[in-house]
Parts: C-alpha cells; structure tokens; sequence
C-alpha cells in the first residue's frame, strides 16, 4: 500500500467530515431547536447554538402531553413484536436452511414476496378482523400486524445467515446424542449470536418506528397511542411549539439510535446477507 | 412456538402420544415440518388470509368492511371506479415521479458516501456509523424535523435561500404543489440513502482487491478503475437496491401522511395514500381495497425482478 500524499489525507478527511455535517444535520437542528427557548424560535437570523439551553422544555413535555404513556406503550409493543417474531423465524429460518423440505422452495419464495407486500393494502382487511375479534384500540392489534412485515423479513435474514454456518458442529451434536432441539438452542443460536443479535435489532427500529398500523388501529383508544402517533398529533396542532416536539423527537429517537450505535456491524452483516444474494 | 416445543418434549418424555426419535434420519424431515409449522400457521392467519379477504373487499360495495354475515354481494364497480376516475391515474404518476426522484438521488448520494467511507483513513469505522445514522431515526421524527427545517415563516431552509439570494421570497412548501412535492423527496431522499449506502458498501468490499492491483499495474488511472471494476462488479448490486427502493417509496405511508397529508390538491397522493384515504378518511373501503389490489399487482411485477434473483438462492 503506498503512502498518501498528506494533502489528500487532508482532503480526505475535510470530505468525510463535511459530509457527514451536511447529512446529520437534521439530527443536530433537531436537538439544537428542542433547547431554543420558544422566543428563540423565531429570531431573525436564526440561531446556530443554544447560547442559553433551556432543560425544562423536557419537563414542559411530560407536564402536557401524556408522554410517558405513549413510551411505555411503545416500548411493550416493540419488545412483544420483536420476541414473537424472533421466536418463530427462528425455527422457521432453521428449517428452511437445514431441511430439504418438500414445499419448502415455495414457501421461500413466499416469504420473500410477503416482505413486499403493501403494507396499506394488509390494514384494510387486518381492521375488519380486528373489528370483529375487538382487538381495535389494543396494543396486540398493533404487534399482529407488525409481524405480517417483520416474520418474513426476520425468517430470510436468519436463513441466509444459517446457510453461511457449517452443519457439522449439529451434526456432531447429534451424534453425541443431543436432541434436534436442543441442537438448536444449545449449539446453533450461540454461534449464529451476532445474526440474531442483527435481526432483533431490525425488529425492534421497525416495530418501534411503525406510524401507519397505530395510526389505522389505535387512534379511537387515547390509551394506547404510541410515540410516533403522539409526534405526528403534536405536529397537527394548531399552535405548533416546535422546541417541544423537538424534544419528544429526541427522546423517541435516542433508545433506537443507542441500539443502532452498538449493534450497527451485526446489521450491516445482516443486511447484507439477508438482501444481497 | 408452544406447539412445537410441548409436541416434542412429551414426544421424547414418552407421554401419551407415541415416542418418536427426531433425530433418527428417517424422522428428520418430521421435525423440520414442526419447526415450520409456527410460521406457516402465522402467516396463513396475517398474510394469506388479509390477501384473500382484501380482494374480497374490493369486490363489495362497502363502506367498512366487515367479516361474515355482514358481507355484501360481489361487484366489479369499485374497479370500474378505479380505472375510470382520474385520482387513480393521477396517484399512479405522482408514484412514479416519486420513484424516479428519490430513487435516482438516493442511489447518487448512497454510491458517493459509499465509496467514502470504504477508503482506509483513522476513524473510518465511526464514519460508517454516522452516514448511515439517519436509518435509524424514525419516519416520523425525520419528517417533523424537516417539516420545521422547511416551515414557510421560520423555517432554516427558507432562510438559507433568502440569504444567498436562490429566492426572492420565501418559498411556501406547505401550500405550494411543486413545493410540498420537493419536499415530500427532501425526507425521502434523507431516509432512504443510508440503507442503500450500507449495502453498497458492503457490495463494494466484495469487490477483490486483486482487479484493481492488476489495472494499477497496467496503468489504469482513478477513472478509469472506477469505470471499468467497480461499476461493472456493482452493477447487480446497484440493481438490487434500487429494486428495493422503488418498493419502499411504493408502499410508503407514514412521511407522506405527516408531512402534507397527500396534499395540496393531490400534489403527492401516492398509491398508499390514496389507499388510506379511501379506506380510512372517506370510509369507501371497498375502492380503498381495490387502489391496494392494483399496488399490491404492480409491486408484485416490479419484484419479480429481485425475486427472479434471489429465487436462486432458495435451495
């Protein structure tokens, strides 16, 4: 590898940088406005820095709006569809990769025009069921329909990582008289740890950033708004304060970036592996 | 789950159902339908069974779709509604505006950033990690932040443009069609370059090393190892993710639906908008279902592209 020349070292980097400035800055308008006292807002120039951060804005959002419901609400929704979903793409993945299955083929190919399914299309008969089942303005209405898009997608992911995993260490397993299932659990997901760890990732960011099935199935319910539905409501208000749906945006956005930050190597694997082929 | 897991423990406990060795070869393919069974049945009940009934509801003539008694007899109106009015047509090409728009720019701006972060310098693993960091935000957040970023009064966006004098006065991107439309793209763009940009990536890493050692020696300049290694290796890829963008801007819901709400005057009513409004603000879920049969169809077409691809790798 031959040496770069320090000038284009330095060009280098001033492009890195400046690109990553240009696209991230959304995120830091974001939280720069969350902190603007509201008189600040609208000041002509508009200010780049928080000379003066005003914390309570958090407060402020808490103390109007239930904003704590729509987390918790939030939170019970991602972890119940991550779980589910986990749970059966698991072994579905396993079968799929492992097993010369008659149906099998078909049912790959099922699985992989489902993730391509409108999701628009699925609420209007998913309302009619819920309807008369009277799991409308339930959070469980919600984790369902979440997973007729996160099954299919967390089922190919997982098998395109299985089939990169040799089959010998199972089959040694078997041989010193493990069970099929015990296989699974106690030689294959701690190996395939970081596939898993990828495709839970991928459930929770889908789940929790879901607008459209709350939206269609739990707006009669105040009760169970989640925090994207309560982020858009905030929007539609006739006087929008803007620093204070700022601040609800940061905090609907930092669990999920925290966990993009730490597992984002796992996802780029996972992507990858899921999609390319 | 359940099922599959007590089925097997009190086969192998030996309970009143017969004992069966999974593991004995003959047995094998057995245990492979159980650890099936869990999905199949979930996504007969989610997919299978939804598809079914939607296309059951675009031929009725209702106004909230209901299962059983309440279903009424079958008709061919709401398709003749949805070729013969203009909002079908008109959703169909603010799509495929859409596509080309946000397609196109994403993939420009994914390959660029790509292909920066893939250099080697110090510090290049945080660089991945933060151009692609918009993936992670969610929809909504990202569209209320650009919604103040471009509000007509206050908004930054409107500022830089007065101040390097682009325009004469501030642009209105919530009542102004071509506007909202732009914007509408803005948010798009910014949501959907990082995931095209992860993938390339990781396209443009598979690439060996070896070509481009071997085009150096034969005296290839940047250009020309851009044009002649990494384009032609990238070009499934590139294919691959634009495939998959096409699909996402198709069923899009939650950024439209924020930001402008479809409008002004239809400006960027989508399939998936057009859907919803049918289906939920106008309570004609019978069209509803009949615009969401027609996206459902042309998604299906445009997949068959990947899936074609992919099908391959399915044993």
């Amino acid at each position: 590898m031959q040496k770069r020349h320090p000038l284009a070292t330095f060009a280098l980097y001033a492009t890195v940088i400046l690109t990553c400035a240009i696209l991230l800055f959304p995120i830091y308008w974001m939280i720069v406005t969350a902190l603007q006292p509201s008189s600040n807002l609208r000041a002509y120039p508009p200010q780049f820095w928080p000379a003066d951060p005003q914390w309570n804005v958090f407060a402020d959002l808490l103390a109007k709006h239930p904003f704590m419901l729509w987390f918790s609400n939030t939170i019970l929704i991602a972890f119940a569809t991550m779980t589910i979903s986990l749970a059966v793409s698991i072994l579905a993945a396993y079968a799929l990769s492992r097993f010369r299955l008659r149906g099998g083929t078909g049912l790959g190919l099922f699985i992989l025009t489902s993730k391509m399914l409108p999701a628009t299309l699925l609420i209007i008969p998913l309302f009619a069921i819920f309807r008369s089942t009277g799991l409308v303005g339930s959070l469980w209405s919600v984790v369902i329909a979440q997973a007729t898009l996160i099954v299919p997608f967390c089922t190919w992911m997982l098998k395109g990582y299985f089939d990169t995993m040799p089959p010998e260490l199972e089959q040694a397993a078997l041989v010193d008289g493990c069970s099929p299932l015990g296989t699974i659990f106690r030689i294959v997901l701690p190996v395939a740890a970081p596939g898993l760890a990828a495709t839970a990732l991928y459930a929770f960011v889908v789940s929790w950033s879901d607008f459209l099935f709350g939206r269609t199935f739990l707006t009669t319910n105040d009760e169970s708004w989640t925090l994207q539905m309560g982020i858009a409501s905030l929007k539609g208000e006739f006087v929008t304060e803007w620093n204070v749906i700022m601040a609800g945006s940061i905090m609907a956005s930092i669990p999920i970036i925290i966990v993009y930050l730490f597992l984002e190597r796992f996802l780029v694997g996972g992507l990858a592996a899921g999609s390319e082929k | 789950m359940t099922d599959t897991t007590t089925t097997h423990r009190t086969g192998s406990t030996g309970g009143l159902i017969p004992r069966i060795d999974f593991s004995a070869p003959r047995h094998r393919a057995k245990f492979g339908y159980l650890l099936l069974a869990p999905a199949v049945l979930l996504m007969a009940v989610i997919i299978v069974y939804p598809i079914i009934l939607s296309v059951s509801i675009s031929m009725q003539d209702v106004r909230i779709a209901r299962i059983g008694d309440g279903a009424e007899p079958w008709t061919l109106e709401n398709y003749q509604w949805l070729f013969g009015s203009g909002e079908t047509w008109h959703a169909l090409w603010v799509t495929f505006k859409l596509v080309a728009v946000v397609g196109g720019l994403s993939v420009i701006i994914g390959f660029a950033t790509a292909m920066l972060v893939n250099q080697k310098f110090r510090g290049r693993t945080a660089a991945r990690l933060f151009v692609a960091l918009p993936w992670a935000v969610p929809e909504v957040v990202a569209t209320v932040i650009w919604a103040w970023m471009l509000d007509s009064s206050f908004g930054l966006v409107n500022w830089v443009l007065l101040r390097t004098g682009m325009v004469v006065e501030p642009i209105a991107f919530g009542s102004d069609p071509t506007a909202a439309f732009a914007a509408v793209c803005f948010v798009m763009i910014w949501k959907g370059y990082p995931l095209m940009s992860i993938m390339l990536l990781a396209g443009l890493q598979s690439i060996p090393e070896e070509q481009y050692q071997a085009a150096k020696v034969d005296g290839a300049g940047v250009f020309q190892r851009f044009w002649y290694i990494t384009l032609p290796n990238m070009l499934p890829v590139v294919g691959v993710t634009m495939v998959m963008t096409t699909l996402w801007v198709f069923r899009d819901f939650a950024i439209i639906h924020v930001l402008t709400q479809g409008g002004p005057l239809g400006a960027t009513t989508t399939l998936s908008i057009l859907t919803f409004e049918q289906s939920f603000e106008f309570f004609r879920m019978g069209q509803g279902a009949a615009v969401g049969v027609l996206t459902m169809v042309l998604c299906a077409i445009i997949s068959r592209a990947l899936v074609g691809r992919l099908a391959k790798s399915v044993h």
